[in-house]
């Protein structure tokens, strides 16, 4: 809200500097976007617009009168207003006084609610007019508050919207079809050509406002422009109604269609202030010579609501703040703001004016005693620690653990966003499922939610190599979605470029499968699962270099060379080889190991190793060589290692030759050369016949 | 026959030879020259004395010593001098550089998130995760935010396409619960801020509650230097008999104080956050300017930091809590928030575009 400060002064007499101004009103919870100083110097006072955010609780200060009183408060003056508060009295009279309808030159103007649910009350005066241009002196301050003056008919309408706060509309009345208005829902197919110039389709849920035969406006968003005020128009019906606010927000949201008016009914308009509003309007118009009211006005409010009453107890002050306020502080507070405290037992009955839709109960009050007592002087103060925290979450231990593990393979840690391009996804997505989409995303990169962490990754990767980072090594931990399962979490890697890092003493080597299988392990071990490698991969990963992960039966993840499309399809050369992982880190938890490591009593006999070379079949894995060998071999076999692989020159074709070193130690004694002799041979008896293995 | 100038003579030859010879070789070849048992200089010289006048014998055997003596000494000290810096044996240039071990860096956002967790897990806090995608009622409903609330449009929402299962897996402290569980209901949106985690938890456990939940939240919002629709928050909260907004202060002071500077200046300001009443935001002197009045401060000296206040008594209702006799304080903010101001990134996309150039820039 734009506030000039000379109309503030208006209504109280608050002489701080326009900088003091803002501050005192910045600590009472109005957030100043920016100052501007108006006027010349030959003004003898100062002049400036103060540009405040004002909060979605408070529709009341998007007025003058509501920072006024703010203002007035804050710096104990005397709120003035021109007009009388009816805010804070009770429900008023019996409803039927009020007139519904009215006569002007003869014929009948009617004013009906036919949704008192979407709209409680509906309140209308009628004016003859003579449409021109506004005095200097009112367009000047619309000007101020960044509104365009139209003419003065609209202008009074907007000068009360802005001092008042209250939203008014003129209707030409001559143009309203059998002289009515009637706040009733859209009929379904009803279409009104709005102020703006669009035409807009409503609906049934909307609220419009219509003359005998169509919508004329939206309720509480904008007018038609079949009954607009125009040159000629000689009567107008100035509308002055509540409105349901969620009814409003939905019909703005709907059609697309802020305004100034919508933006207060949606926030709660005061439904005891309308015709307050229409008073105010008459009378400057009156004051301008634009127009004279003509009866009293039409007020339709067939349930009145009067102000609540709540109960502040002086104790629950300090129970909330941390410190005591003085009771006349208390008083003083509330009473500037227009509330209305009446001393009780233990604290105050406190009457709440209706344009205070934000005070609901005692906090509320509590509050506002608070911004005015000053946050600044409440004590700073530590609570009292009075029980132990629970133990860490294991999971997100678990992920630390991860990022260790990670970083110290050499990966750096990715974070990368959670929706990304259906194109991007669908490779990584579980077969037959398609990701989760969102309903209106912000663009076609951000259109589903990722169904794995290596879209991200693998662009991650792309980017580093576009910027001609020739090494890459990233792991993201997050979480990934499916329609079926819902929310995953998971950790994957990515690597690219050398498996040996380029050193003035060679050694460089480029990545393969098992740089990234080496790791995959190494997590198994860190999380305390015995992994098992099966050769399936999903579709994204070359077969023959991809591997399923799986922890006993279950299935945790995958390793492996991602297909050369995807790398090539963002822009990388296709001998460029990229590895991924990716561990579902929700089925690792189930298994995880938790308890604590039990420490084994270190070896008091010293151990022989022993190595073999066996050829064999190249169709056979060295996973069914070790597992005969460990089949046959005694106890005291210790440890088993592939130390060499060698296909090739020397070697038959169609097989290749595995080197073994085998350790042999016993646990109570000093194992022989015998000893281990004996557990050899029938060793190479099993490869030989189980595996034709000839030995180098 | 030799005499003294000849000796003098000789000794400028061999001063000039001498400074000749730059390398070992060229050093061993003067050394050859002169001192060599056959043929050499000083051999010559020896024998010639020797065929001299037996009264000047003993002064020029004297004079052919001493030079043969400099000779000496001065080939040594050259060689010492060409040979300096030479390696010993087995010795390494320890100037080239180390074979480094591989070691990947954690993301600043990790780093910022980790001192946040230190900081509160000092303080008791329990450090919780939650789901990312959410229902209505925890993202909003329960928060004191009901259908068609004007504060929804501070948190413009993503909708998923449609509802998702939420297994129940990302429920925060679930271990510790004290409560029965609340039944699941399918996710329809991706959380807009980790305060439907206060919830989650709250509706597992009685007071005192001392959590902090850290994590991803989404709002509409186009990717700019300050905006992301994806960005980090953390969220505390702590629900107990009498808490108030003195220990709001205090324990936001203390925070800000541990994460920034321990002379970082703070101030409170009311606010509306439709969870929290009284709310406050809490502000702390800006980082970059010494509160003098710089751009990134819009000239006022504060930078706004940390949402916070009193918790809603609507929000402990929701949850079952008696709220005349708790009460509680609640705060958040975003991580990237905090990680700009503390290494003075200036573009929040950097934290989401992976590039390495940026992430080794932080620490392991």
């Amino acid at each position: 809200l734009k506030l000039l400060v000379s109309w503030l002064r208006d209504f109280a007499d608050v002489r701080l500097p326009v900088a003091d101004l803002a501050s005192t009103l910045s600590m009472c919870g109005f957030e100043v976007a920016s100052i501007e100083s108006v006027g010349t110097g030959l003004q003898a006072c100062e002049d400036a617009v103060i540009d405040f955010e004002i909060t979605a609780n408070r529709p009341d200060c998007l007025s003058v009168s509501g920072l006024a009183r703010e203002a007035a408060t804050a710096c104990r003056v005397p709120l003035v207003l021109p007009w009388a508060d009816a805010s804070g009295s009770p429900a008023s009279g019996a409803p039927a006084a009020a007139p519904t309808a009215m006569r002007i030159a003869g014929e009948r103007v009617t004013v009906s609610i036919d949704d008192p649910d979407l709209c409680p009350r509906y309140a209308a005066a009628v004016a003859e007019v003579k449409v021109g241009p506004s005095p200097d002196w009112l367009a000047n301050r619309l000007l101020a508050a960044g509104v365009r003056p139209i003419s003065n008919i609209v202008d009074v309408t907007n000068y009360v919207l802005l001092e008042i706060g209250h939203p008014l509309h003129a209707f030409d009345l001559e143009r309203l079809d059998g002289r009515q208005l009637c706040a009733r829902r859209a009929r379904p197919g009803e279409r009104l050509r709005t102020l703006d110039g669009e035409v807009r389709a409503l609906d049934p849920e909307m609220l419009v406002i219509a003359d005998h035969t169509t919508a004329q406006a939206v309720a509480g968003v904008m007018g038609g422009a079949a009954s607009e005020v125009w040159s000629g128009t000689r009567i107008i019906a100035l509308e002055s109604a509540y409105f349901k606010p969620a009814s409003v927000r939905r019909t703005s949201k709907r059609l697309g269609l802020k305004s100034e008016a919508s933006t207060r009914f949606e926030r709660g308009a005061d439904i005891n202030v309308p015709v307050t509003a229409l008073e105010r309007a008459c009378s400057l118009l009156e004051q301008i010579g634009a127009g004279r009211r003509v009866g009293a006005p039409i007020d339709v409010y067939p349930a009145p609501r009067g102000p609540i009453d709540i109960t502040l107890r002086r104790e629950r002050i300090a129970w909330l703040l941390g410190v005591g306020v003085d009771d006349g502080e208390v008083v003083r507070i509330l009473t500037g703001l227009g509330f209305g405290p009446i001393e009780a037992a233990g604290g105050w009955r406190v009457r709440v004016p209706t344009r205070r839709v934000d005070v609901q109960r005692e906090a509320d009050l509590v509050e506002e005693v608070a911004r005015h007592f000053g946050y600044d002087r409440v004590p700073s103060h530590f609570p009292p620690l009075r029980a132990v925290s629970p133990r860490p979450d294991p999971r997100m231990a678990r992920k630390s653990l991860a990022r260790h593990v990670l970083t110290s393979a050499g990966f750096s840690e990715a974070v990368s966003y959670t929706f990304i391009d259906p194109a991007d996804a669908a490779p990584f997505a579980d077969a037959g499922e398609p990701p989760v989409p969102l309903a209106y995303p912000l663009s076609e990169n951000f259109a589903v939610l990722r169904p794995s962490l290596l879209p991200g990754l693998v662009e991650g990767v792309a980017r580093n190599r576009r910027h001609q980072v020739r090494d890459v090594r990233l792991f993201e931990v997050g979480a990934c979605f499916s329609p079926s399962d819902g929310e995953r979490r998971r950790v994957a890697f990515a690597l690219t470029g050398a498996g040996v890092m380029e050193h003035w003493g060679g050694g460089m080597r480029p990545a393969d499968f098992f740089d990234a299988k080496g790791v995959v392990e190494r997590l198994g071990e860190a999380f305390g699962l015995a992994l098992s490698f099966t050769e399936a991969g999903p579709p994204c990963l070359v077969p023959g270099r991809a591997a399923t992960v799986a922890a006993g039966a279950t299935p945790v993840g995958v390793v492996g060379l991602l297909v050369p499309s995807e790398s090539g399809r963002r822009g990388l050369p296709p001998d460029d080889e990229i590895y991924v992982a990716e561990l579902d880190l929700d089925a690792i938890d189930r298994m995880a190991q938790t308890a604590d490591t039990q420490a084994r009593a270190l070896p008091r006999f010293p151990s022989i190793v022993r190595d073999i070379s066996v050829v064999v079949d190249e169709r056979l894995r060295s996973e069914q060589v070790r597992a005969t060998i460990q089949r046959v071999a005694p106890g005291t076999l210790v440890g088993l290692r592939e130390f060499d692989r060698y296909q090739g020159q020397g070697i038959p074709e169609g097989r290749y030759s595995l080197s073994l070193r085998l350790t042999f130690r016993a646990s109570d004694r000093t194992l022989t050369d015998a000893d281990v002799q004996a557990a050899m041979e029938p060793i190479m008896e099993a490869l030989v016949r189980e595996h034709r293995a000839v030995q180098r | 026959m030799p005499d003294a100038a000849e000796i003098e003579r000789l000794r400028a030859q061999f001063q000039a030879a001498l400074a000749g010879a730059a390398t070992e070789p060229g050093l061993r070849e003067v050394r050859d020259r002169y001192l060599a048992r056959k043929g050499g200089v000083i051999a010559s010289l020896m024998k010639a004395v020797a065929g001299a006048e037996p009264a000047d014998r003993p002064a020029l055997g004297q004079l052919a010593n001493q030079f043969k003596h400099e000779i000496e000494e001065a080939l040594e000290a050259r060689r010492a001098a060409l040979g300096a810096g030479r390696p010993t044996a087995g010795a390494v240039d320890i100037t080239l550089p180390g074979r480094q071990a591989p070691l990947g860096h954690l993301h600043p956002l990790t780093h910022v998130r980790q001192q946040i967790e230190s900081i509160f897990g000092r303080m008791g806090y329990e450090l919780l995760e939650g789901p990312e995608i959410e229902d209505d009622y925890h993202n909003f409903e329960a928060l004191n935010m009901p259908p068609e609330h004007p504060a929804r449009d501070m948190q413009d929402t993503f909708f998923l396409g449609r509802p998702v299962p939420q297994r129940g897996l990302g429920t925060p402290g679930t271990r510790t619960s004290t409560r029965p569980a609340p039944p699941d209901r399918p996710a329809t949106l991706l959380r807009t801020h980790t305060s439907a985690m206060q919830i989650r938890y709250m509706e597992a456990h009685e007071p005192p509650v001392r959590i902090v939940a850290i994590g991803k939240v989404f709002r509409r919002d186009n990717p700019d230097l300050t905006h992301t629709p994806m960005f980090h928050q953390f969220e505390g909260l702590l629900v107990d008999d009498g808490v108030t907004f003195a220990d709001l202060k205090g324990t936001l002071t203390a925070f800000v104080r541990e994460i920034f500077a321990p002379d970082t200046t703070v101030m409170f300001r009311p606010s509306f956050f439709p969870y929290t009443e009284p709310s406050a935001e809490m502000f702390i002197g800006c980082v970059f300017c010494g509160s003098k009045g710089c751009p990134v401060c819009k000239r006022t000296g504060w930078l706004e930091i940390l949402g916070s206040g009193m918790v809603h008594p609507s929000v402990l209702e929701a949850v079952g809590y008696d709220a005349e006799r708790y009460s509680g304080f609640a705060f958040g903010t975003g991580i990237e928030r905090v990680a700009m101001l503390k290494y003075g990134v200036d573009d929040i996309r950097l934290f989401y575009e992976n590039d390495l150039r940026f992430l080794e820039q932080f620490s392991f």
